[in-house]
């Protein structure tokens, strides 16, 4: 087991002098730990930059062999640099600014990162080979359970607390003329010329600052940096998106980008629209595949130039840097220029090479192509770059290998809205690249805007040499622990397609996304194979760009709630809440048996806001309620209420209601409260679409009245007390009919004679805004009377008493009229309406099962809700619809499906409990428990 | 008394029937409850702006000082200062002429907001996927939109030169429309303000 304390050098200080390109503020010094340990760092550091300055060089175990990882890239990418802060996990180190008080683990480690035990995984790599999920735990297939349970001890990725308070996420909408990916330096050209030429432009970079690899750079490109983040913040119509990552591009420009570490929320989604895409990413730099070449020391040359000149760290004390362009020249001058003793500069471009590095836990040294040794404690390598083509992949875009840069390039063939600036298209000075920047930019406003372009100066990839492996082996995707050799044993084993041997070996596929391990894992494959790179291809580059969280995806919860105009009055005298689809109304308020028996004794008022009210005006309106509802319509006269069903074409029911006649060319139609939005659609479907002509609107009034029922014998009494101009007489007005008056002083309310409780009731709609007012005057005018608010679980026993279906739920998507039980008001002489063939139907043929009043034999029984009904063969013949215990009846009361050949009166079937027993149950003459005349609904 | 589907900001008042807010807010973003204002429907089977005078998409003020939303084709909502809700309904009943011409008093069916400050735009854009530019949605635009999951109507309606959109959903879902604007506000510093008056 390799352990990383003998290689400990924690105690040094490895801050430089300073630089003019640092990000630090050295007046404000930041304390946190790690791994326990206390730290300290400056105000602009990341996480890893302020424990590299104190010496550390360790920050992560490896997924499979648990290997001791240090910096690499020392950007968001760095995937041996991914930790735990405070409850949150994955927290990019080498990215994450340093916060006062941070608490900063190492993730997957046990005991500790310096002593871990899974590190014993690294003695035997032959069982964890390329594909070994696929070859391993297979049998005995029994002992899965116990495999998982182990295998789940060794998934990679932090811990969240169970106590976690979890995360603020936000969302937000845009729809600039033009996105540009990337803040480098043709990324801010390209926004600059955009917005110019008068494009709204939003410009997207990854870090907390603009200015891409300027940041690093000498005087020049210091000097030409802050020039352009001059211009941009001057620059009117520039959104600058800073720590901010363009996450995937779908079709027509949809945009998603994700914002990180906002004041009011930890990640933020941009769903944006944008006319033109501008991807310029720049150029990510390649690792190279060697022996030893994930030792911690062993890091790219921006990753050293990064740490140098943002940061002030010194990487290392003596250091090789091996290279193939001047970029790795750069970062050993850099180095020199801190201090670091470079002993050599290996260069690729005089046929120089690297070997292998040396050493157990850290570099010590590094053994050159012709074995010589260099003792070191820094492997610097500059083997060239790959461009990051996935936004343009995602844009129909298929890169090609161009052989003399040693890398892809873009196809040349993404969607016209989309276009690529920067390194991602060729190499050039930062000027010539601000050049490219500023004609993609203008032209891409051009384009947006329908306007003329110019075009974009020539930005050719520079040659560099091919360099993705040693004449060793080492590691290619360092977030999976994939190996070359996994890599030719994969195309040993006929895994010869990039495709195929990425999902083998599941490189590329871990948190980097093949950022760095991509085109690697294409040249060695190419090589395993013999075949050229170009002939070997690249893999598909898909959403994300980079890992979002789940909290971002879902974003803010918007979850729009319904209320009434009296919820405050619910609220406050403690009903307990029911939600109905959006609506909170009030199940009860304490004691619904209670509700039931002042309701059947005295009177009882319930908030029915949710029900649906539907304002029909025209001369059209009968044919209208004709063509929906299965009875006639045509005959209803002013003042009068009729009850309907309507089916859909395929004769089930689909909602019931009353419908009123409240003047000449106008009725008010009620729905159930469920079906109010679907009814109002289904009505404006068969007028819009298919009956055009006929003069009816449809206006939604649901919530613009509160519906009240006021139910109980003493009902009439107690709404006389506060209707003056309404004759509330049985003669005057009969069950059944609607008379339109002022309610509580309160004019244009609606008041119905209809029961759902079996009670003599009145149901009134008064406007919405007057509706606690009209129900707090009702309950003080009805005091002598005992009058008292029931809540939706009183109403639904006492309509089950009353045997009144609900629709929905004593029905299902496949009953049709005369299954429940509505043979009384289906009329097939109308010449037509929706549903009636397939109705015609099914009274010829009777139908199947029928909906019946049911009452167990044992009265104190109730069967739950979806008990069963079976034959005396115990075959299932039905099923109980709805069920409760009757305080009127003193027994339990039920309506149920059952099959037609038990729905005879009389019948007895067996329900069978969920508990497992059986209780047996008779079928009843009529649905209604209670009052089956009707005497009281009437009276 | 009638009331708002929005829970009132202290001090709470009286303005005609209605319990309002008499708060006064000086912040530079701020949300104010207008449901009492009067809210007239009128459907049209003409089409034609000729009705209202007004385009579907776009909101403009009549000569009595209404704000004539154009909602829908040959649909229009009214909005009239509180109270004035039945002269409204006398004054359209004849607007359509031969065609069939239905008026609806919709006072109780809506809860309306407004939304006043140059940082509204960027408050709307986390809650309805409408692209307000100014270019695409310049004052007096009009767009039925899903707003952090409801239907909504927003109208952009400028104050005094200040930019400022009203916005109005069922009213059984005004607690939850006034909720998630304060929520998406909180960033930019949002107050809630009292009922201005019974102007619109």
């Amino acid at each position: 087991m390799v352990t990383i304390a003998r290689a400990r050098n924690s105690t040094r200080d490895m801050r430089a002098g300073r630089r003019p390109g640092e990000l630090i503020d050295r007046a404000t010094s930041l304390g946190f730990t790690w791994n326990g340990r206390r730290y300290s760092g400056f105000q602009g550091d990341t996480i890893v930059s302020a424990l590299a300055a104190s010496g550390e060089k360790f920050f992560s175990r490896s997924f499979k062999y648990h290997r001791p990882r240090g910096i690499l890239t020392a950007n968001f990418h760095d995937p041996n640099c991914i930790v735990q802060v405070d409850d949150e996990p994955n927290v990019r180190a080498a990215h994450r600014r340093l916060r006062g008080g941070m608490t900063v683990k190492a993730q997957n480690v046990w005991p500790s990162l310096a002593w871990d035990i899974a590190a014993v995984n690294g003695a035997f790599p032959r069982f964890l080979s390329a594909g070994f999920y696929y070859k391993t735990f297979i049998k005995p297939q029994r002992l899965w359970p116990a495999y998982e349970r182990v295998l789940q001890h060794f998934a990679p990725g932090g811990r969240l607390p169970a106590s976690s308070a979890g995360g603020e996420y936000d969302k937000r909408y845009a729809h600039p003329d033009v996105l540009v990916a990337g803040g480098g330096p043709a990324g801010m050209a390209a926004a600059l010329a955009a917005a110019e030429a008068g494009a709204s432009v939003m410009l997207v970079e990854e870090e907390y600052e603009l200015g891409g690899h300027l940041r690093y750079g000498r005087a020049g490109e210091l000097a030409l940096l802050a020039d352009l983040r001059r211009a941009v913040a001057e620059q009117d119509g520039v959104e600058v998106l800073l720590n901010s990552v363009v996450t995937g591009r779908y079709d027509d420009n949809w945009v998603g980008v994700l914002q990180r570490e906002l004041p009011n929320a930890g990640e933020r989604l941009i769903k944006a629209r944008a006319k033109m895409l501008v991807v310029a990413p720049g150029l990510i730099e390649r690792p190279y595949v060697f022996e030893g070449n994930d030792l911690p020391g062993v890091m790219l040359s921006t990753a050293a130039r990064r740490l140098v000149n943002l940061y002030a760290v010194k990487p290392g004390q003596r250091a090789v840097v091996f290279t193939g362009n001047d970029d790795g020249i750069a970062a050993a001058e850099d180095l020199g220029d801190i201090g670091t003793e470079v002993l050599r500069v290996v260069d690729a471009r005089r046929g120089e090479g690297v070997r292998r590095a040396i050493g157990r836990g850290q570099v010590s040294g590094v053994e050159l192509d012709g074995g010589t040794e260099l003792a070191c404690d820094l492997l610097v390598t500059s083997v060239g770059w790959t461009a990051p083509t996935s936004l343009l992949n995602m844009s129909g875009d298929i890169p090609r290998y161009d052989e003399r840069a040693a890398r892809f390039v873009p196809g040349r063939s993404a969607q016209p809205n989309v276009m690529a600036t920067g390194g991602i298209v060729g190499d050039g000075s930062a000027d010539e690249l601000v050049s490219h920047g500023r004609a993609v930019g203008a032209a891409a406003a051009a384009r947006a805007h329908g306007g003329n372009e110019t075009g974009a100066p020539e930005l050719v990839p520079r040659p560099h040499p091919a360099l993705f492996r040693a004449s060793t082996h080492g590691f290619v995707d360092f977030s999976e622990d994939v190996s070359s050799k996994d890599i030719f044993s994969a195309a040993q084993e006929g895994y010869d397609s990039a495709e195929l041997a990425k999902r083998y070996t599941t490189a590329t596929m871990g948190p980097g996304q093949g950022k760095l391990e991509t085109v690697n894992t294409v040249a060695v494959l190419a090589e395993a194979t013999g075949r050229t790179i170009a002939e070997t291809g690249t893999t598909v580059w898909r959403p994300p760009y980079v890992p979002i969280s789940l909290g971002a995806l879902a974003g803010r919860l918007h979850a729009p709630v319904r209320y009434s105009p009296m919820q405050p009055w619910h609220e406050a005298r403690g009903a307990v809440p029911l939600v109905a689809g959006q609506w909170v109304r009030p199940e009860h308020y304490g004691d619904p048996g209670a509700e039931v028996r002042n309701v059947r004794e005295k009177v009882g008022i319930i908030d029915v806001t949710p029900l649906g009210k539907l304002d029909l005006r025209g001369p059209d309106v009968p044919k209208l309620l004709n063509l929906l509802y299965v009875n006639k319509w045509s005959k209803l006269e002013v003042g009068s209420v009729r009850y309907g069903v309507m089916c859909a074409e395929d004769g089930v029911v689909l909602d019931d209601g009353v419908t009123g006649r409240l003047g000449e060319d106008h009725y008010l139609m009620s729905t159930t409260s469920s079906g109010a939005g679907a009814v109002w659609e289904w009505l404006e479907n068969w007028l819009q679409c298919s009956y055009p002509d006929w003069l009816v609107h449809v206006t939604q009034m649901t919530t613009a009245y509160a519906s009240i029922n006021i139910a109980g014998p003493s009902s009439r009494h107690l709404l006389g007390r506060l209707v003056s101009d309404v004759d509330l007489s049985p003669e005057a007005f009969p069950y059944m009919h609607v008379r339109t008056g002022s309610v509580a002083g309160v004019p244009d309310c609606y008041m119905w004679r209809i029961g759902f409780t079996g009670e003599l009731s009145y149901e009134i709609h008064v406007p919405a805004g007057f509706g606690l007012y009209v129900w707090e005057r009702l309950l003080a005018a009805g005091g002598d009377l005992g009058v008292g608010a029931f809540g939706v679980e009183a109403q639904r026993i006492m309509r089950l008493e009353k045997g009144h279906m609900i629709v929905a739920q004593d029905t299902d998507g496949l009953t049709e009229a005369f299954s429940a039980g509505l043979e009384w008001l289906v009329k097939l002489d109308k010449p037509d309406f929706i549903g009636k063939p397939e109705l015609v139907f099914e009274h010829e043929k009777g139908p199947g099962s029928k909906l019946v009043g049911l009452q167990p034999v044992d009265p104190g029984v109730v069967p739950a809700e979806g008990s069963q009904i079976l034959t005396d063969d115990r075959v299932i013949a039905g099923r109980v619809t709805s069920s409760r215990m009757s305080p009127t009846l003193g027994r339990s009361v039920c309506l149920g499906f059952v099959i037609a050949e038990l729905a005879s009166p009389g019948s007895v079937v067996t329900v069978h409990l969920p508990d497992g027993n059986d209780v047996a149950a008779t079928v009843m003459p009529q649905l209604a428990h209670f009052d089956p005349e009707g005497a009281r609904l009437r009276g | 008394m009638a009331r708002s589907p929005v829970r009132p900001a202290a001090p709470v008042t009286r303005r005609g029937n209605w319990e309002v807010s008499a708060r006064r807010s000086s912040a530079t973003l701020r949300l104010a409850d207008l449901s009492p204002l009067a809210k007239v429907q009128v459907r049209s089977r003409s089409q034609t702006e000729d009705v209202m005078g007004v385009p579907f998409g776009r909101a403009e003020r009549d000569g009595p000082g209404y704000l004539v939303i154009g909602e829908g084709p040959g649909v229009w909502l009214a909005l009239g200062p509180s109270g004035r809700e039945l002269a409204m309904r006398a004054q359209f009943d004849a607007v359509g002429g031969p065609s069939f011409t239905t008026v609806t008093d919709l006072t109780h069916g809506y809860a309306l907001g407004r939304l006043t400050g140059e940082q509204a735009r960027a408050v709307l854009s986390k809650l309805c996927p409408v692209d307000l530019s100014a270019r695409n949605a310049p004052n007096g635009a009009v767009f039925r939109t899903l707003f952090a999951g409801l239907v909504a109507c927003l109208v952009r309606d400028d104050v005094d030169g200040a930019l400022s959109y009203l916005c109005y959903c069922e009213r059984s879902s005004g607690q939850y429309l006034f909720d998630v604007i304060m929520d998406a506000g909180g960033e930019f510093a949002i107050d809630a303000d009292g009922y201005p008056g019974t102007e619109i």
